[in-house]
């Protein structure tokens, strides 16, 4: 029985080298699929375009401690997070509407004064696009948290001239901050002067009137230690929780290991359910699935062989795509053992599924159709499992723990033991769906 | 339903049944055939002609009946009404393939002498799906022989060929007879072809057997003057 199931998985290797069209056709298509995918993922990294109208056309600036700051500044710091085009208002509703920015940002006229008054502050509003709610969402997190930089950086600078000021208080000196000048005594002047002037009283005979400079004395040293306290205070105000965030390990970055996950799983799905499916219903086509169950092969044997042949081929091309991927890219590819048994793992659950799909359907045209038309959906589930429905669903379908399987095997330094439970989990899906392919081909046999 | 091989006729099936659903398909039908025997399959139809023989074949399993004999399992060759090869492989690889699924020593051997016997080595290495619907047939036989079968079991083998063709298939089939006193089973809906070729005629209708004997006795049963007028006779009185 294994010898001629090894007989019909050389036959159906020499079928699918052999039929030129439907290698290219099954291979290819997933190929081509998964290097979209893989470029779509990565253009995530690019800056997004956002349209950028400026209102304040006065020119005007506003001194921030050595330095004057205009809408330009502004422009040229946010320019660092978004690709900023300067249009005009009109301008920027077109682009927004045919989809060339993802985002308007106006700054409001007056922006420079109202900033100068600090009476209010100004307002800088920010219009997305309505057609790409997700991306709309994304852009506005982008714009907030680039607002909120350029604020921490201007709040930093508000705050060393707000220290300034108070080490002029302490030490004395002139002062040029927010718009004012003039000459400050300085605590420790005031001190030496007022120390000179008990002295003074003390000498001619004027205790109590010494005396009486006492509580001025002691405010001037109170004041001057608890404004020492100024600088820390200030410093953890402008920065109540600090954020790190340590670079991913070199080779390892998460969203160049979830693009090549993603293309990975995309190929190997597509290639693994669909040569599954078309491998097995190509028998019934051809009429000999008849033949081949009247004792040549048991049911189980020939859905074995079929699921077996789907995961090798998935095999090869994954192998293949992770040797392109180790040498010209610079994703780090190792641990060649694992990756095996998770490609192979994940080849015999994609190959029972698609085997299930052939011994249900009754032509290979109606199973590839439907290989295509569940698995998509499926894989796309697999991929973004943020419900728990999505998550839950996965998890009975190979798509979900084989992209696991492969995240893991690229962005983990270290091989984490849940691995081996993914390639667990794949092995029983294969088997559950292996199982329920032969129950349903015997019966379909037997009507 | 049970199935055993032990000594007797080549094939003996007794009160065989298949249900879909809940329907008859076949219902109670009694089959036997000795070696070297043709037996025409006879009805109309939707008469359960290839349920009988799918279940003869081992392809379907009876919902109950008995069925025993050399001329089952393995010893049967199945030639369905539709080419049941490989279509994108070639004449000679189907060949090949079937003889080593079916246990051949030397399934290359076997294959070219059915090749040779089947007059199909001009096509050895023609994929089938390029070959005309009489050769196709060829083929189709010539794989049911690869397990060297002592019954051959074939669901209107002539339905699609032309009547040169046809006469060259019964040609082959008799020289099998008789040179390998092979038995035939085989289903028509040609009454002049099962009066023809078979020894014995088997008349299903409605999944039960209506007639079974001779041409003669047909003809002598129903008063008519030739096969196909008993067998209209016989399709009328059971109406």
């Amino acid at each position: 029985m294994i010898r001629n199931a090894a007989r019909l998985f050389v036959k159906d290797l020499r079928l699918l080298v052999r039929g030129r069209a439907l290698l290219a056709l099954l291979v290819g298509y997933p190929l081509l699929v998964a290097v979209l995918v893989a470029v779509a993922l990565q253009s995530g990294e690019k800056r997004p375009s956002v349209a950028f109208v400026n209102l304040d056309t006065s020119g005007r600036t506003v001194q921030v401690g050595s330095r004057r700051l205009g809408v330009e500044d502004y422009a040229r710091r946010l320019d660092e997070e978004v690709h900023l085009e300067r249009l005009t208002p009109d301008e920027a509703s077109r682009a927004l509407d045919q989809g060339r920015v993802s985002a308007v940002l106006t700054i409001p006229a007056g922006f420079i004064s109202d900033l100068q008054a600090g009476v209010k502050p100004p307002v800088i509003t920010v219009q997305t696009s309505r057609r790409s709610p997700i991306q709309a969402d994304a852009i506005s997190r982008r714009l907030e948290s680039a607002i909120f930089r350029v604020n921490q950086s201007l709040a930093r600078t508000y705050v060393d001239q707000t220290l300034q000021l108070v080490q002029v208080l302490v030490d004395g000196g002139d002062i040029t901050a927010f718009t004012r000048s003039g000459h400050v005594l300085g605590l420790t002047e005031s001190k030496r002067l007022v120390r000179e002037l008990q002295t003074s009283l003390r000498r001619s005979g004027r205790r109590d009137l010494a005396a009486r400079l006492d509580p001025l004395l002691n405010f001037i040293t109170q004041a001057g230690v608890n404004l020492d306290l100024a600088n820390a205070a200030a410093q953890s105000l402008t920065n109540p929780i600090r954020l790190r965030i340590p670079p991913a390990p070199k080779g390892r970055e998460p969203l160049t290991g979830f693009g090549f996950a993603g293309a990975l799983l995309v190929s190997l799905g597509l290639i693994g359910t669909l040569l599954g499916a078309s491998a097995l219903s190509s028998e019934r086509e051809d009429g000999t699935l008849t033949r081949l169950r009247r004792g040549l092969i048991r049911t189980e044997g020939l859905v074995g062989e079929k699921v077996g042949f789907a995961a090798l081929v998935a095999l090869v091309v994954g192998l293949l795509l992770l040797a392109a991927v180790a040498i010209f890219t610079a994703l780090t590819v190792d641990r060649w053992g694992l990756w095996i048994a998770a490609l192979l793992a994940a080849g015999l659950a994609f190959g029972a599924f698609g085997v299930l799909i052939g011994a249900l359907a009754r032509e290979t045209r109606t199973a590839l159709l439907a290989t295509i038309m569940l698995a998509l959906p499926l894989i796309f589930l697999g991929l973004f499992t943020d419900s728990p429905v999505a998550s839950g669903v996965s998890q009975v379908f190979p798509f979900g723990p084989a992209f696991r399987s492969f995240q893991t095997l690229l962005v983990e330094p270290s091989v984490p033991a849940r691995l081996g439970l993914k390639i667990g989990q794949l092995l029983l899906l294969g088997l559950a769906f292996g199982g329920v392919a032969a129950v349903a081909l015997r019966r379909r046999a037997d009507a | 339903m049970s199935t055993t091989t032990a000594g007797g006729p080549l094939l003996r099936g007794a009160g065989l049944a298949k249900r879909y659903r809940g329907v008859a398909a076949l219902d109670g039908v009694d089959v036997d055939l000795e070696p070297g025997e043709s037996l025409a399959l006879l009805g109309p139809n939707g008469a359960g002609k290839t349920t009988l023989l799918r279940i003869l074949a081992g392809v379907t399993s009876p919902t109950a009946g008995i069925l025993e004999g050399a001329g089952t399992g393995r010893g049967v060759g199945w030639v369905p009404q539709r080419p049941a090869v490989y279509h994108r492989l070639t004449a000679r690889e189907n060949l090949r393939l079937f003889a080593a699924l079916e246990g051949a020593g030397d399934p290359d051997a076997v294959a070219d002498r059915l090749l040779e016997r089947a007059d199909l080595l001009e096509f050895a290495g023609r994929p089938a799906s390029e070959l005309s619907t009489g050769t196709l047939q060829r083929l189709n036989l010539s794989v049911a022989l690869a397990g060297a079968p002592v019954l051959l079991l074939l669901d209107e083998p002539t339905a699609t060929l032309s009547p040169d063709q046809r006469q060259r298939l019964w040609a082959w089939l008799e020289d099998l007879r008789r040179q390998e006193r092979m038995a035939l089973l085989f289903s028509t809906q040609s009454v002049d072809e099962a009066a023809e070729r078979g020894d014995r005629m088997l008349v299903l209708v409605r999944g039960r057997v209506a007639f079974a004997g001779t041409a003669d006795e047909l003809s002598a049963t129903y008063g008519a003057d030739d096969p196909e007028a008993a067998f209209l006779a016989l399709l009328e009185a059971v109406a």
